[in-house]
């Protein structure tokens, strides 16, 4: 067989049979070399294959800085390969948006369906500011962290302060050409946050967000009028940014937000209910963020996670998996923010087999057969943060009951006010099965002592 | 003025086509790294550890915008069979090239990690890396093929042999190609950039037509070879480049570092596919006087930050191992001083 | 008398006290209840909400029910940890946080609703009307104190100041007020920021050996007193507490800078005292800000309510004062 042939095979078909595993990134530079030139020019970003590709192996991001790339493990598919490189390239992606005159919208994640709204006006790329608060770890660097400081937040603060630097830095995203922020029955950390952005020079637009006092299917039909109306005010500011006043745009765009919410779902089913994990947590928690708005390229971001699906699918069908199949099925409460602590989990022979990551207004199905505002509202409704502790973690404990689950992980940041009061009342909440509470340590300080605290944990539960 | 970036991010909005706060600032302080730290020049390019050392010393000294891992050209070359002296107090002397030893063929592609000096760059990216990583981009200076293949012949007969024996120079090319291309992927790894350098094909050495056939090619295969990761790939080129400057936009590089080219001639030219970098004449950084280098740099800047897709201030080759630090420091100051981007 | 604590100033305590309960501010910061605290939520929890939740598991049998808002996320999620550990009812409503007063009047309703089923008890305009007259009389009294503490020399001190609305705050507003007045020409300061327990008066007493504290916008001392019901009704009250000046995490909070800055002036302020609790994210991460826009010297108290390192803090008070002399 010609060298030039095998090798052509190899590429094309290493990706089919690989073993489906974690692997580390100087294994991903290796396999990179099989990937194909047409398969990298393939995959691009806003339809523009000059500058928009995203296929680069972790490596081309830790070059950037990425450092904690050297230390991570990734599921080895092509789909997930396509996925680090999509993700890790958003912020140049949002540079971009700009560059090609599309309107860049900050909208926080509290708001949820706000990204909805958003793209359903053409050319408007809705993001996530505080998404920026994992840089901190990918970087190991505590630059936005310090920056933070300077600007007055005190260093007891959740880690999402580094959003106020990024702002004031500019080099993370562009100048919003609209800011969406939210207070009430939120989250305290970010709105003190966006009002010290406010106090940068950046306007932006407030909205309000009731606290829900009752369960998310009986509450009063005011709070849904309240929050259409807040809708009616972001509508009516995009219309005066882009001079387009055309609900019909909402129908497709909330269809897609479903598209994407369902495959998100099924993914997740699909790996949880597997008796061999077909998917790492890490990038789980990946596919679970790109709810909130399809780490502005909602179009290619579906296209990825249909991709991922496909592959995940697959490996359900072939009965194989990334980790071993004794893995203890776990719970998972509140997002780290250090994605180390997800592959460190699995090391220790423990899976992630359901989530409390504070976004689930991202994660249920928006109804299709109501006016769309109401339906928005309807979803938002069932938000993780504007309830209760007890609903928030109200699957978790069915899980625990069904003995889904035989034990549960919380993570907490330091200076976070919902961590601070809700870690030992999940505690007591789930006294059935033994719940590890553990404190994300600053970038790049995950000691030998942690590590050994999460093994035991796994032992306990063996 | 505040600077409010630092040079990770300030390189970063360059690569995607946004201005940062003010221009990137990187003179080529390779080797006079270790003038600045006060070690042998044979410890700086032996030890892979007191060359990131170095490099980081001299970044706290002058606060520039990059770390440049680099001693000199010969490196991969060496790995491959080329033998150099080390001078105690300066750098590496080709002796005995490979290929005068013994035929093409019995030229192997060295392992990076392993062989001859190719692990003392790699240490030294590791250590930088690790050490200010998230700060400050890691510049990994590698030859390019036609460099590394005139270090592995006589540079006489290779030079002659473009004319006489063009298909010995080609599979030459090829193999050093080869070489790069790995020596790149473990930089990769290590987390360096790696920039391209390839001094012995400027037109103060080859003609127009042999950078044509020979040495643009080479580097053409291995800026193909980074662009697969995504990279903005540097090219640089010294001495006077004025003639093939319409051929440096067939090599897909990103930026282009260049030196004896008239900085408006380069602009006019290359500014509009290529960020430009440079350009100022390091012989005056070594003998000039103060005040001479900071008027000619912010001169140099002025007209350098007009470069439509970007511009880095830099010299037009390596800072002069032992140039005064007072030079640099101004060279730095001054280019900082012209190179802000009012909003 | 049963007791129905509250925790926010947003709460009508008008509302409150017509259901024959006597309304129970919830300001305690004490170790022993921090401690008590301290076994429901973590230790990086707000000092008065651990020593609130730790008073409210000390005296269960006290309350009739404890009502309180979103006015920040460890209050709210007090309630929380209440309604998972005790039977005491509890009520949460939305405070205003943006300038739509909807929500919040909405809100008032709901709270008037729940308020007569707990209690079993019509409240109508006439008990209403009664109750305003009370407490509206009451901070009358207390702004008369006010003024004299605000005049120029003060005549009253805050540390005295606090002690008696501690009755305001604590339901007892028949008490008498007995208050010696002593003029003080010490520098005079505004204190802002975190709310100021009934066991933090130490502190105050602290200050004002060498500062005299004219004004303030902290829950527990004055904040009520802005309080004024012009209409005996349910409606009124909503106004009124509406309308009162905003807390700093009203979204955006120009106009809590706006009242600040006013007050500062007619008061002629030298410098400000700003007291933060532990954790008290809507104040720690505004100070830079504060000493920006008022452009007077700032003093930062920060406190977990364990009151140790009072020495250390005698003579930091001391050289602020001798700053501004």
């Amino acid at each position: 067989m010609p060298r030039c042939w095998l090798k052509e095979f190899m590429k094309s078909t290493w990706f089919e049979v690989a073993r489906p595993q974690k692997i580390d990134l100087n294994d991903w530079s290796q396999h990179f070399r099989l990937v194909r030139d047409e398969q990298i020019k393939e995959f691009n970003y806003y339809h523009n294959p000059e500058w928009g590709i995203y296929l680069s192996p972790p490596a081309t991001f830790m070059v950037y800085g990425a450092r904690e790339l050297k230390r991570l493990k990734f599921d080895n598919s092509l789909a997930s390969l396509r996925m680090w490189g999509f993700v890790f390239n958003e912020s140049e992606r949002l540079f971009r948006a700009k560059q090609m005159g599309k309107r860049v919208i900050a909208t926080m994640g509290d708001l949820g369906t706000v990204p909805v709204i958003i793209m359903a006006f053409p050319n408007c790329i809705p993001f996530y500011p505080e998404c920026i608060w994992w840089t901190p770890f990918f970087k190991e660097s505590t630059v936005l962290l310090d920056t933070a400081t300077e600007l007055g937040i005190p260093e007891a603060a959740c880690f999402s302060k580094a959003t106020l630097a990024a702002f004031h830095k500019k080099a993370y995203f562009p100048k919003p050409d609209l800011i969406f922020a939210s207070t009430g029955a939120s989250c305290d950390d970010y709105s003190c946050i966006m009002q010290l952005v406010n106090d940068l020079g950046y306007e932006m637009l407030w909205l309000e967000i009731p606290f829900r006092r009752h369960n998310d299917e009986q509450y009063p039909d005011r709070f849904e009028e309240y929050l259409i109306s807040e809708y009616e005010r972001v509508w009516n500011k995009m219309v005066e940014l882009t001079v387009i006043n055309d609900k019909t745009g909402l129908i497709p765009s909330i269809k897609k937000a479903n598209r994407l919410r369902s495959l998100a779902e099924r993914i997740k089913q699909l790996t949880y209910e597997a008796p061999i994990t077909p998917l790492p947590a890490l990038e789980l928690m990946t596919i679970e963020f790109g709810n909130l708005y399809g780490y502005a390229d909602l179009d290619e971001w579906l296209d990825i996670v249909e991709m991922i699906n496909e592959t995940v699918a697959k490996r359900v069908e072939k009965g194989i998996g990334v980790l071993k199949q004794n893995a203890i099925p776990i719970a998972w409460i509140t997002p780290s923010a250090d994605p180390l602590l997800l592959n460190l989990v699995e090391d220790c022979g423990l899976r992630i087999v359901g989530t409390e990551y504070v976004i689930n207004q991202a994660l249920v199905p928006i109804e299709e057969n109501v006016e769309p505002f109401r339906a928005l509202a309807r979803s938002f409704m069932k938000a993780s943060l504007i309830g209760s502790t007890q609903e928030r973690i109200k699957r978790i404990i069915e899980g625990v009951k069904n003995e889904r689950i035989k034990g549960v992980l919380v993570t907490n940041m330091l200076g976070c006010s919902h961590c601070a009061m809700e870690t030992r009342l999940i505690e007591k909440m789930l006294s059935k099965v033994p719940v590890l509470s553990i404190d994300v340590p600053v970038p790049f300080g995950i000691t030998e002592q942690l590590r050994t605290r999460i093994a035991a944990f796994a032992e306990t539960l063996r | 003025m505040t600077e409010i970036l630092n040079p990770r991010e300030r390189f970063g909005l360059l690569v995607i086509d946004e201005k940062p706060d003010r221009c990137n600032i990187i003179p080529l302080i390779t080797s006079h790294a270790a003038t600045v730290a006060g070690i042998k020049l044979k410890e700086y390019y032996t030890d892979g550890e007191a060359m990131a050392k170095a490099q980081i010393t001299a970044i706290e000294e002058y606060e520039h915008d990059a770390i440049s891992i680099f001693s000199e050209v010969g490196i991969i070359a060496e790995a491959m069979g080329s033998e150099f002296n080390y001078p105690d107090d300066d750098l590496p002397v080709l002796r005995i090239p490979a290929l005068t030893k013994f035929d093409i063929d019995k030229l192997k592609i060295p392992d990076p990690n392993k062989d001859s000096r190719l692990p003392v760059y790699l240490e030294a990216i590791e250590y930088a890396y690790s050490a200010v990583g998230d700060k400050i981009p890691i510049l990994a200076y590698v030859p390019a093929p036609f460099t590394t293949g005139m270090m592995l012949s006589d540079p006489n007969q290779f030079l002659l042999d473009t004319i006489r024996n063009p298909e010995q120079i080609k599979k030459i090319i090829e193999i050093s190609l080869e070489a790069a291309i790995e020596f790149s992927y473990e930089i990769i790894n290590a987390g360096g950039l790696p920039i391209l350098v390839d001094p012995l094909a400027s037109g103060s050495v080859i003609s127009p037509k042999a950078y044509q056939e020979f040495a643009l090619p080479g580097e053409q295969g291995l800026i193909k070879f980074l662009h697969r990761y995504d990279f903005d790939v540097i090219l640089h080129i010294c001495g006077d480049t004025t003639p093939i400057l319409d051929l440096l936009l067939l090599t897909g590089a990103d930026l282009i570092s260049l030196d004896k080219v008239e900085l408006n001639l380069a602009i006019e030219r290359l500014a509009p596919k290529m960020r430009i970098i440079g350009n100022f004449n390091t012989t005056k950084l070594g003998f000039g006087s103060p005040d001479g280098i900071a008027s000619q740099v912010r001169e140099m800047v002025k007209h350098g930050i007009k470069a439509e897709k970007g511009y880095i201030a830099s010299t037009g080759c390596e800072v002069p191992i032992r140039a005064p630090t007072g030079n640099v420091k101004v060279f730095i100051s001054a280019a900082k001083e012209a190179g802000w981007f009012l909003d | 008398m049963e007791l129905i604590g509250y925790t926010c100033s947003y709460t009508p305590v008008e509302l409150l006290a017509a259901t024959g309960f006597k309304p129970y501010r919830l300001l305690h910061g004490n170790v022993g209840f921090i401690t008590l605290g301290e076994k429901s939520v973590r230790v990086d929890a707000c000092p008065l909400v651990k020593s609130n939740l730790g008073y409210i598991m000390a005296n269960q049998k006290k309350f009739a029910a404890v009502v309180g808002s979103t006015g920040c996320d460890m209050a709210r999620r007090m309630f929380d940890v209440l309604k998972e550990l005790t039977n005491i009812p509890v009520y949460l409503f939305n405070n205003p946080r943006t300038d739509k007063p909807t929500i919040f009047y909405d809100e008032i309703d709901w709270l008037a609703g729940e308020l007569e089923c707990l209690s079993n008890k019509k409240i109508n305009s006439e008990i209403l009307g009664t109750e305003i007259d009370r407490w509206e009389n009451a901070r009358n009294r207390y702004r008369r104190l006010d003024q004299k503490r605000a005049s120029n020399p003060s005549l009253i001190s805050t540390a005295d100041f606090h002690r008696a609305v501690m009755n305001y705050h604590k339901g007892e507003i028949g008490s008498a007020i007995n208050i010696n007045e002593n003029q003080s020409d010490k520098p005079r300061i505004y204190l802002l920021g975190s709310s100021i327990p009934y066991e933090a008066n130490q502190i105050l007493e602290l200050l004002e050996l060498d500062l005299a504290i004219v004004g303030d916008f902290n829950c527990g001392i004055s904040r009520f007193l802005n309080i004024n019901i012009k209409e005996k009704s349910l409606n009124g009250i909503k106004v009124a507490y509406y309308n009162q000046p905003p807390c700093i995490f009203k979204r955006p909070n120009q106009p809590f800078y706006e009242f600040i800055g006013t007050q500062i002036k007619e008061l002629e302020c030298k410098g400000i005292i700003a007291w933060t609790l532990d954790y008290c994210d809507s104040y720690e991460f505004e100070l830079k800000r504060i000493g920006r826009i008022f452009e007077l010297p700032v003093l930062r108290i920060r406190s977990d309510l364990s009151f140790q390192n009072l020495s250390q803090l005698k003579t930091r008070i001391g050289a602020f004062a001798e700053m501004l002399a």
